[in-house]
């Protein structure tokens, strides 16, 4: 297919996309890498070229999520939260959805269209809390010691001798 | 509560920065109107927007008792 023809009707439109997923805590640490490179293999295969990615981590989650495989119900209340930010064709996005929802492996996900500059806060929470502090304690400088030299018995009651004078 | 965003410079809002969004709910979970957040109106959208996708990834809560 040459450029002159690519336009209009078949026209490649990109766009960037996050998917979010989790992936359910009863894989072992070991293979969350492989359950991961699924999902990548899945958005490459759709023509995807990746932009950012975070690694798939333990989260625990706000509340119990149902998960259901076959006749069996499970519940669970962690799982590995990771996310990809990729480019893709528009049309690709429901070959992954498929591939997201047929997976037993991923507990939920989420796709959604998205910029391609980092979306993340560059600052931390905590600091937007901070409290101002108006003024701050300042040190001040330690007397210096008063150095004498060691009284002696005489001078000693002589000046006792001057006070009661 | 001054608009925390356009105080710390924040051009995007993503629904993974759970920190960040805590400040725009209330304790039991709600998001706090417009009144309270003093966001302007797109702002205010784009953060509806990321806590509704934190919540139905399980970063926060739907509601809390």
């Amino acid at each position: 297919m040459n450029a002159v023809a690519n336009t209009s009707d078949n026209e490649v439109v990109l766009r960037i996309y996050e998917v979010g997923y989790h992936i359910v805590p009863t894989v072992v640490e070991e293979n969350v890498e492989k359950a991961v490179g699924d999902i990548r293999s899945a958005i490459e295969k759709a023509g995807g070229s990746f932009i950012a990615e975070g690694a798939p981590a333990m989260t625990r989650l706000a509340y119990e999520m149902e998960s259901q495989v076959g006749d069996k119900r499970s519940y669970f209340d962690k799982a590995y939260f990771g996310w990809i930010k990729y480019e893709a064709p528009v049309a690709s996005v429901a070959a992954l959805e498929e591939f997201l929802k047929a997976n037993t492996s991923i507990l939920r996900h989420i796709i959604f269209v998205t910029v391609r500059e980092e979306t993340r806060a560059k600052i931390k929470a905590p600091t937007l809390r901070e409290v101002k502090r108006t003024d701050t304690i300042k040190s001040t400088p330690r007397r210096p010691e008063e150095t004498s030299a060691p009284l002696s018995e005489v001078d000693l009651d002589k000046a006792l001798l001057d006070i009661t004078e | 509560m001054a608009n925390i965003l356009t105080q710390n410079d924040i051009q995007h809002i993503d629904y993974k920065d759970v920190d960040l969004l805590k400040q725009f709910v209330n304790p039991h979970g709600r998001v706090m109107s417009r009144k309270r957040t003093d966001l302007t109106a797109k702002q205010q959208r784009a953060v509806e927007a990321a806590v509704k996708r934190a919540r139905f990834m399980g970063l926060l809560p739907y509601i809390q008792k």
